[in-house]
C-alpha cells in the first residue's frame, strides 16, 4: 500500500477538524507558519476564514467593475452607431443622438456583463469547470458537506514538506491527516456513456433528416403555416383594392405636408434659388406660394409658381431667342455673338424691369473640387448633348437638327455669352432656369438633384471663366507649364502651316508641271 | 453560531448605552441656535419676496421643513422594514432611527406655518389663489376637478390624516421599544413585528400622498405618479445617511463602542448605495417617461429646471447625487470604514438638501411660461441655507433631547446579541 503511494503523484496533504473552532486555530497556525497554497472546507460559510488563512482578497471586484464599464459603453457606441450614423431614423422628434434615450440600455447592458464579468470570472479563477478534484478520492471528504471541517496544504507550496506538514497539522490538533494522491480510479469513459453520447446524435438528427427529405421529395398535401398571418399578411400590395376606403384604393396619397426622409434638408434660398429674405420684403404673396408649392406639396401653388416664372422670363427671353438665332453655333459662332451680345446689351443692363425676382447671387453651397466634378459629370450627362462639351451650344442634337434642317428646331444658346455670365444672369436665375427650364428647353427639376443642380451652375460658372481667361487667372505653380504647352501649341501650329504652305507649294509646281506634261502629250 | 470569542451584553445600565455628556451639553445651543436660525432665515426670505417671487418666503421654509419631515419619515420607514423582515443585524442602531422617529411629534408642530400659508392666497400653494385658473386661461371643467382635491379645507383634514399615520406608527413602535428595555419582554417584539406589515402600507399611502400634496401641487398642473417613490427614495437614503452619521458621532464620543462595528457601518453602506442607485434609477425614470412622451403640461416642470441656475443644479444633481457617491461607495473598503461611510453619509445629507431644493425653490417663481427660475441672489440662497441650517439644528437638539431622556441601544432586545455578533464575510 505505502509503496503504491510513494509511487503515485502526492498534491498535497489533507487534516480532518470537527469543529470551527479547531478548524480555525490550525488556520492560523499554517497561515502563521507562512504555509500560502492553502484552502478549507467546510459545510457553511465560517465568517473570518478568509482572514484566519490569509487569503489575499481576490480580484473578482474589479472584473466584474471593467465588465459594467464595458457594457456601458458598448451600449452607448452601439446605438449612438446605429442611431446616430448607420441608421438615421427619426423617432418621435427626438435627435439622432439623445443620451435619455439610450440610458436604460446602456444600464442594462452594465447589468448583464457586469453579472457575465462576476459569473465567468468567478469561474476563471476558480480554474472551473473542473469534473474531478484529488482531493475526492478519500472517502472521509464527503463529510465535509456535513459535519466536518477540512483543512490542505497544497504539495506547490514552497515550504511544503511531507514529514513536516504532518507534523504540523497533528500538532494543531487533527485526529485525521492524510496525503491527497493523484486518483488512481480507471479514467476510461464508461461504456454506457458512449451509448448514451450516440443516442443522443443520432437523435439529434432527425429532425435535420426530416427536413432534408422534404426538401427533395414531393406532397400533395399543403404547406404547413406555422403563423399563418405571417405569411398571408393583411398588409395590402400597391394598387389593390380596399373596401377600407371610400374611393377603394389601398394606397394612400401623402398626407399633405408630408416630407420624405432625406428631403427638405435644404432651405427654400436653395431649392428656389432666390433670396427669400429679400423677396419676403417685396413680395410676400409669391413668399407664401413658395412655401406652398415647395414646402407643402401644393400643386396649385406648384402650377402657379411655373406660370409666375415663365411670365417673368418671356419677355426677357424673347430677346435672348434672337440673341441665339442669330447666334451660330460652333467655333465660328463666336465672332457672330459678340455683336448680338452688344445689340442686347442695353436690354440686359436694366433686367430689373423685366425680372424684379431677387435672385440669390452667389451658390450656396461650398465650392471644392468635388463639387466641380460633379457638375462637370452632371453637365456632361443632361446638358452637353444640346449645349455642346464646351457650352457653346453645338451640340450632337443641335448639329443633327442643324443638318437636317428642322425648321421648329431653336438652337440652344451658347452659355458662353456675355448675359449669361453671373453679373448680368444671376447663379440663382441660372439654377432656376435648370429646374424649370426655358422655352424648348424642359425642366430638369425631376430629373436632379438639387446639390447637382447647384454643381452644374458652378461648372457652367467655370466653363464660362474658361473661354475668357487671360494667363494671369493661371495659378503660379501651373503657369509656367501653361507657357510652355502654348509655346509648344504656337511651334506646332506654326510648323503645320509652314508645311501646308509648303506642301502646297509643291501641289501647285506639280500642277503646273501636270499641266506642262499635259500639254506636252 | 460560531463558538469563539463569544460577544457579551452589557448590562441595561452600562454608560456605553447613555448619552455622552459631550453631547448632552450641546443640547440647549443646538435647540436655540436653530431656532434663531430658522427665525432668521425665514424673515430674510420674506424680505426676498418681491415681485418676481411672491412665494419665497414661505418656499424656503417648506424647503427646510421638507428636509427635516423626509429624513424623520425615512428613520420611520427604517424601523418598519426592519421589524417588517425581523432583522437581527440592525438592533443596535435601531434605536438612533427610533429617536429620530419619534421626532415627528414636533414635526407635525412645524407643519403649522404651513396649514398657515392657506390663508394667503396663493403664498405657498398656487392653487390657493382663486385667480389662479382665470389668470393662466385654464380649463375651467379641468381646473373644477383638480379643485375638488386641491382646496384648502380638505389639503388640511388630508394633513392631518398623514400625521394621525405617521405618529400613530412612531409612538406605537417608541413605546414598544422603550417599555422593552425595562421589561425585556419578547412579547413587545412579536407585537411590533405583527403590525409591520400593514403598518409599511399605510407608511407608503400616506408618503405617497403627502408628496403629491406638499412637493407635487406646487406646480399644480404639473403631475408625475412617480413623485411619491421619488420623494420616498430620497428619504430613506437620506434617513440611512443620518443613521450612520449619528451613530458616528455617538461612537466618537465614546458611546456604543462595542456594540456597533465596522460590520453594522458595512451593512447602513450597503443601503446608502443601494438607494443612492435607486433614487437615481427613479429619478430617471420619471425624467425619462416625461422627456419621450414630451407633452407639454408635463414637460413644463422639467423644462423651467433646466433653464439658468437650475439648469446646472439638474445636471449638479445627476454627477453629484448619483454619480460621485455610486463611485465613492462602490467599493467594500470604503463600506467597511466607518469614518469614510460618516463622510460619505454627511455628503448624502448635503445633496439631500439640494435635492429638496430643486423641487420646490423653482416654483417660488411667477407661473409664466418663459420665466425663468432664479434662486432669489444672494440674500435668497443666504435665507434658504439658513432655514435648513436652523431646521438641522433643531432636530439635533430635538434629538439629543430624546436620546438623552433614553438609553441609545435597545438593551433587552432578544436580537441584541446575534446584532453584535453580526458579521458579514
Amino acid at each position: 500500500m505505502s509503496e503504491t503511494k510513494t509511487e503515485t503523484t502526492v498534491h498535497g496533504m489533507m487534516a480532518e477538524f470537527t469543529s470551527v473552532d479547531s478548524l480555525l486555530t490550525a488556520c492560523r497556525r499554517i497561515r502563521d507558519a507562512g504555509y500560502t497554497r492553502t484552502d478549507a472546507f467546510t459545510p457553511f460559510p465560517v465568517h473570518g476564514i478568509d482572514k484566519a488563512l490569509g487569503i489575499k482578497p481576490t480580484a473578482l471586484p474589479w472584473i466584474v467593475l471593467i465588465a459594467g464599464m464595458c457594457g456601458t459603453s458598448i451600449a452607448l457606441m452601439m446605438q449612438i452607431w446605429m442611431n446616430g450614423i448607420d441608421y438615421k431614423y427619426i423617432i418621435s422628434g427626438k435627435p439622432f443622438i439623445s443620451l435619455p434615450a439610450f440610458i436604460p440600455v446602456a444600464f442594462e447592458l452594465t447589468i448583464l456583463l457586469a453579472s457575465f464579468g462576476a459569473f465567468f470570472g468567478m469561474w476563471a479563477l476558480n480554474g472551473l469547470p473542473k469534473f474531478s478534484n484529488p482531493i475526492f478520492t478519500d472517502p472521509r471528504f464527503d463529510r465535509a458537506t456535513d459535519d466536518r471541517f477540512f483543512l490542505y496544504i497544497d504539495a506547490k507550496d514552497e515550504r511544503y514538506d511531507s514529514v513536516g506538514v504532518r507534523s504540523l497539522l497533528a500538532d494543531t490538533g487533527s485526529d485525521y491527516i492524510n496525503e491527497v494522491v493523484e486518483d488512481e480510479s480507471p479514467k476510461d469513459v464508461p461504456k454506457p456513456i458512449y451509448l448514451i453520447w450516440g443516442l443522443s446524435i443520432a437523435a439529434s438528427l432527425v429532425p435535420l433528416i426530416c427536413i432534408l427529405t422534404m426538401r427533395v421529395t414531393n406532397s400533395s398535401s399543403p404547406r404547413f403555416h406555422i403563423f399563418y398571418d405571417m405569411d398571408f399578411s393583411p398588409s395590402k400590395d400597391a394598387q389593390q383594392v380596399t373596401s377600407l376606403f371610400v374611393d377603394n384604393r389601398a394606397m394612400r396619397a401623402d398626407v399633405p405636408g408630408t416630407v420624405a426622409r432625406g428631403q427638405l434638408e435644404d432651405s427654400l434660398d436653395v431649392l428656389t434659388g432666390i433670396d427669400i429674405d429679400a423677396l419676403t420684403a417685396s413680395n410676400p404673396p409669391r413668399v407664401e406660394r413658395l412655401v406652398r408649392a415647395y414646402l407643402q406639396d401644393d400643386k396649385d401653388a406648384q402650377a402657379a409658381e411655373d406660370a409666375e416664372a415663365a411670365s417673368a422670363e418671356t419677355p426677357a427671353a424673347d430677346a435672348t431667342a434672337e440673341a441665339d438665332a442669330t447666334a451660330e453655333s460652333g467655333d465660328k459662332a463666336d465672332a457672330d455673338a459678340a455683336p448680338a451680345d452688344d445689340a442686347e446689351t442695353p436690354a440686359a443692363a436694366e433686367p430689373s424691369v423685366m425680372d424684379t425676382t431677387p435672385w440669390l447671387k452667389a451658390n450656396p453651397l461650398d465650392i471644392d473640387a468635388e463639387l466641380m466634378a460633379n457638375g462637370q459629370k452632371n453637365f456632361q450627362i443632361y446638358c452637353s448633348v444640346c449645349h455642346g462639351m464646351n457650352g457653346r451650344g453645338n451640340g450632337l442634337v443641335n448639329r443633327r437638327a442643324q443638318e437636317k434642317m428642322f425648321d421648329t428646331w431653336v438652337p440652344p444658346s451658347s452659355l458662353i455669352q456675355d448675359t449669361l455670365y453671373s453679373d448680368k444672369y444671376p447663379d440663382g436665375k441660372l439654377f432656376s432656369t435648370i429646374s424649370k427650364g426655358i422655352r424648348k428647353m424642359p425642366g430638369y427639376a425631376s430629373q436632379i438633384r438639387v446639390k447637382d443642380r447647384w454643381a452644374i451652375v458652378a461648372y457652367v460658372r467655370a466653363l464660362q471663366k474658361s473661354q475668357k481667361a487671360s494667363l494671369s487667372d493661371v495659378p503660379q505653380a501651373k503657369k509656367t507649364a501653361v507657357e510652355k504647352a502654348v509655346a509648344v501649341a504656337k511651334a506646332e501650329l506654326k510648323r503645320q502651316a509652314e508645311a501646308a504652305e509648303k506642301s502646297a507649294a509643291e501641289q501647285s509646281e506639280e500642277k503646273q508641271g501636270g499641266e506642262q506634261d499635259a500639254q506636252q502629250k | 453560531m460560531s463558538e469563539h470569542a463569544l460577544p457579551t451584553v452589557k448590562p441595561a445600565d452600562d454608560p456605553a448605552f447613555q448619552l455622552p455628556h459631550s453631547l448632552a451639553g450641546l443640547q440647549l445651543p443646538l435647540l436655540g441656535g436653530g431656532i434663531i436660525a430658522l427665525l432668521i432665515g425665514v424673515v430674510l426670505a420674506f424680505m426676498v419676496s418681491d415681485d418676481p417671487m411672491p412665494r419665497f418666503g414661505f418656499s424656503a421654509y417648506l424647503t427646510a421643513y421638507l428636509y427635516g419631515l423626509t429624513i424623520v419619515l425615512g428613520c420611520l420607514f427604517f424601523v418598519l422594514i426592519q421589524h417588517l423582515v425581523r432583522a437581527g443585524w440592525s438592533v443596535v442602531v435601531r434605536r438612533v432611527a427610533e429617536c429620530m422617529m419619534i421626532l415627528i411629534v414636533p414635526m407635525a408642530v412645524l407643519f403649522l406655518p404651513i396649514l398657515f400659508s392657506l390663508f394667503f392666497d396663493g403664498k405657498l400653494f398656487v392653487w390657493t389663489d382663486p385667480n389662479f385658473a382665470a389668470e393662466h386661461g385654464l380649463n375651467d371643467e379641468m381646473w373644477s376637478m383638480k379643485k375638488v382635491f386641491l382646496n384648502g379645507p380638505f389639503f388640511a383634514v388630508r394633513a392631518v390624516i398623514y400625521f394621525v399615520i405617521w405618529i400613530g406608527l412612531a409612538v406605537f413602535y417608541w413605546r414598544g421599544s422603550v417599555r422593552q428595555d425595562e421589561t425585556g419582554e419578547r412579547a413587545a417584539t412579536d407585537r411590533m413585528q405583527a403590525f409591520s406589515g400593514p403598518a409599511v402600507i399605510l407608511f407608503a399611502l400616506s408618503v405617497s400622498f403627502a408628496a403629491f400634496d406638499w412637493g407635487m401641487s406646487l406646480a399644480p398642473m404639473w403631475f408625475s405618479t412617480m413623485f411619491g417613490v421619488y420623494i420616498f427614495a430620497g428619504s430613506v437614503l437620506a434617513a440611512h445617511c443620518a443613521i450612520t452619521l449619528v451613530t458616528y458621532i455617538l461612537q466618537r464620543n465614546g458611546a456604543i463602542k462595542d456594540e456597533v462595528t465596522v460590520e453594522h457601518y458595512h451593512d447602513l453602506g450597503k443601503y446608502i448605495f443601494g438607494f443612492i442607485v435607486f433614487w437615481a434609477y427613479i429619478s430617471f425614470s420619471q425624467y425619462l417617461l416625461i422627456w419621450y412622451a414630451n407633452i407639454p403640461e408635463e414637460t413644463e416642470w422639467f423644462f423651467s429646471r433646466q433653464q439658468g441656475a437650475f439648469g446646472y443644479l439638474s445636471l449638479g444633481l445627476v454627477f453629484f447625487h448619483w454619480m460621485i457617491p455610486f463611485l465613492g461607495t462602490l467599493s467594500r473598503h470604503v463600506r467597511r470604514k466607518p469614518g469614510l461611510m460618516a463622510f460619505w453619509a454627511g455628503y448624502i445629507l448635503v445633496m439631500h438638501f439640494v435635492d429638496i431644493y430643486w423641487i420646490v425653490m423653482p416654483e417660488a417663481r411667477h407661473l409664466e411660461y418663459g420665466v425663468i427660475p432664479t434662486m432669489g441672489g444672494p440674500l435668497g440662497i443666504l435665507a434658504s441655507l439658513l432655514c435648513t441650517v436652523g431646521m438641522i439644528a433643531l432636530v439635533t437638539g430635538l434629538l439629543l433631547r430624546v436620546a438623552g431622556g433614553n438609553r441609545i441601544v435597545p438593551v433587552r432586545d432578544p436580537r441584541l446579541l446575534e446584532s453584535i455578533a453580526f458579521e458579514n464575510i
